[in-house]
């Protein structure tokens, strides 16, 4: 058993070296290419708000909507304490964070008492409501620059090295770190025994709960999580790119995460990562194609769900080793299990 | 005043009855197969477009004719749609949030198909009949006069349909219990696929009937989805009586509110009084729970 358990950990982890090592070295062919060096640096802002929501949606099992308010959050905040009390930006980026982090809790403690898609619901309307929010005579008054949105917001600085805006090399380097601790985060965490939590809630979430799974307590640690990572990341782009409006709500944005998850894999971990730089690419590759572009994207959203439900991860690992079965599985039995037997409690498998 | 006020209940109490059409299919669908259609709001827009397009072919043609035409397309769309999209993803284990995720793609795919064909300008439909009748001392516009009465007789009709035709009684039966409902020998991806086709149908008549009053563009599905949403979570998930009570209370408020404090606010309200709602009572109105 021990065994087995170790055996999925590594394929997991396995992938997200092969992915680190990957984009440790594409730098090095791309380095003199400022275009795709942006786009590489969008494909991992994305694939963390991707990895984020996989988080609620594919692990936790929590319908949510409202990942790119979190987005939106920590971009105006961290952009907001930078520009207005001249924090310095890497702690701006961190309170960015902490303060999505806050808000998440916020909006869970409503969402917990509610089913399904009624989640859905409220979390979407969250999103919505940002927007009029933000842009309202109440946003200004807190310094959102409202319609106009919020300029100039300063480049990070560590100590005395300032990010320039032509060389996206360190800015890659930096996010790259930031990008694989939030990975590395969510791995431990799914990994460990509060993972196992999650994905037993997900699963059956009576059985869970007779178990003596604490679904609200993990629930909302979920959402807090999973906004701090949003957050934050939201905060880096509000630094790399210097301007933060509205249009970061946009549907299209919204919509082209959710084809990330789809395309990669839910609930299977790094797949959501993948998908991101899959659909970063491809939306990049389709440009020329102007409206055509979303109505591919439909096209192919549908094709995927209904061949291959599984994504991209369902494809590379077919074997559902690494599905969420085998771990609820495990979870159970390591639950009974009190103590180990002679022959290693074998028989209550 | 009170004119005023009279003449602007009247005109919620019309919005209300436009809001119960399309809200009534999302909760049909829901309530019957638990699929939560996101593609909803772009079967409303295609609904309209369609009526523009054999509007634009033959200019004198009537709205009955229209809709004789659009209401059996689109029931055989839906039809054809829930055995592509939703029926296949059935057997998983994880199929709810998979048929979200299809249904998101297919509006995705829809709405840019009404782009590229038509555009992205606002274009509208003309009314149902021209003018403005006196009822009662009171002003009204037929075509709003017209909405209700479609509205009122597409809801008796409902209730008729699910109280006393074969195919609406096996779709409550389904709505209670899936599993009892196929020991008894129903068969439910049957039932599930007329109602979704005919939540479609539904959806395309609120689109004709609200073309003319609020224009149709290609994105123009997605607040009525929202506005859809909000209703139905409102009356309580899966419960058409909930839907239709619901509908009436938003669009009255929709009205009032839009009258007292401007045209941007009663989402708002709508947001708000949804959220007490279910913080008070996390089913809705009148939801059956689960």
């Amino acid at each position: 058993m021990k065994m087995r358990l170790t055996k999925k950990l590594d394929r997991e982890g396995i992938t997200l070296l092969v992915m680190l090592a990957v984009l440790l070295l594409l730098p090095a062919y791309f380095h003199g290419n400022q275009y795709i060096m942006h786009i590489l640096i969008m494909c991992l802002i994305y694939s963390v708000v991707a990895v984020g929501w996989d988080f609620m949606l594919g692990y936790a099992g929590i319908f949510t909507f409202g990942q790119f308010g979190f987005f939106a959050i920590g971009a105006y905040a961290s952009g907001m304490l930078t520009l207005y009390a001249g924090i310095p930006v890497p702690l701006g980026i961190l309170l960015g964070g902490l303060i999505t982090a806050g808000a998440g809790v916020l909006l869970g403690l409503p969402c917990l008492r509610l089913k399904g898609a009624y989640i859905a619901l409220v979390t979407f309307a969250f999103h919505l409501i940002l927007v009029p929010l933000i842009n309202s005579d109440l946003g200004r008054a807190m310094g959102t620059g409202a319609t106009r949105g919020l300029l100039s917001i300063p480049t990070l600085a560590v100590g005395g090295y300032s990010f320039s805006v032509v060389d996206k090399i360190p800015w890659y380097y930096v996010l790259l770190g930031i990008a694989f601790l939030s990975f590395f985060i969510i791995y431990r965490i799914t990994h460990s025994s509060i993972g196992l939590a999650f994905v037993s809630l997900r699963d059956s979430d009576k059985l869970a709960k007779s178990l003596g799974v604490d679904e609200f307590k993990h629930k909302l640690m979920v959402f807090g999580i999973s906004a701090f990572l949003t957050g934050m990341i939201g905060a880096f782009y509000a630094h790399y790119v210097g301007i933060v409006s509205t249009r970061i709500l946009g549907l299209d944005i919204f919509l082209m995460v959710m084809v990330m998850l789809v395309i990669g894999g839910m609930g299977k971990f790094p797949g959501a990562a993948i998908g991101a730089f899959i659909v970063t690419f491809l939306n990049e590759a389709l440009r020329p194609t102007a409206e055509y572009r979303l109505f591919i994207f439909g096209a192919i959203v549908v094709a995927v769900i209904v061949l291959l439900p599984g994504g991209l991860m369902g494809v590379l690992f077919p074997t559902g080793r690494v599905g969420p079965g085998e771990r609820f599985g495990h979870f159970i039995r390591r639950t009974f299990a009190r103590k180990p037997r002679k022959n290693g409690g074998k028989e209550l498998l | 005043m009170t004119r005023e006020v009279a003449e602007v209940l009247i005109s919620g109490i019309a919005l209300g009855s436009i809001y119960a059409i399309m809200s009534v299919g999302m909760t049909l669908v829901y309530g019957v197969s638990r699929v939560f259609n996101f593609a909803y709001g772009s079967f409303y827009i295609w609904g309209a477009y369609l009526a523009y397009l054999l509007f634009s072919a033959s200019p004198d043609m009537s709205y009955p004719a229209v809709f004789a035409i659009v209401i059996p397309v689109m029931f055989l769309f839906g039809l054809g749609v829930e055995k592509a999209v939703c029926a296949p993803l059935r057997r998983r284990a994880d199929w709810q949030m998979l048929t979200v995720m299809s249904t998101l793609g297919l509006a995705l795919f829809l709405d840019n198909a009404a782009l590229i064909a038509f555009g992205p300008h606002k274009k509208a439909l003309p009314p149902l009949l021209e003018g403005s009748t006196n009822i009662a001392g009171f002003m009204v516009s037929t075509h709003e006069m017209v909405t209700l009465a479609i509205a009122v007789s597409i809801m008796v009709g409902i209730a008729l349909f699910l109280g006393r035709v074969r195919l609406g009684m096996k779709m409550r039966a389904v709505a209670q219990d899936g599993v009892g409902a196929r020991i008894v020998g129903i068969q439910t991806n049957r039932v599930f696929g007329y109602a979704f086709a005919l939540s479609t149908a539904l959806a395309a008549i609120a689109g004709i009937l609200l073309a003319p009053k609020y224009f149709m563009y290609p994105l123009g599905g997605w607040t009525i989805l929202i506005k859809a949403w909000i209703v139905v979570a409102f009356g309580g998930l899966g419960s058409v009586k909930g839907t239709i009570y619901s509908a009436f209370i938003l669009g009255i408020v929709e009205a009032l509110v839009g009258w007292y404090f401007g045209l941007q606010w009663p989402i708002v309200f709508w947001f708000a009084i949804m959220l007490a709602t279910l913080a008070i009572r996390p089913r809705g109105l009148f939801g059956t729970g689960e």
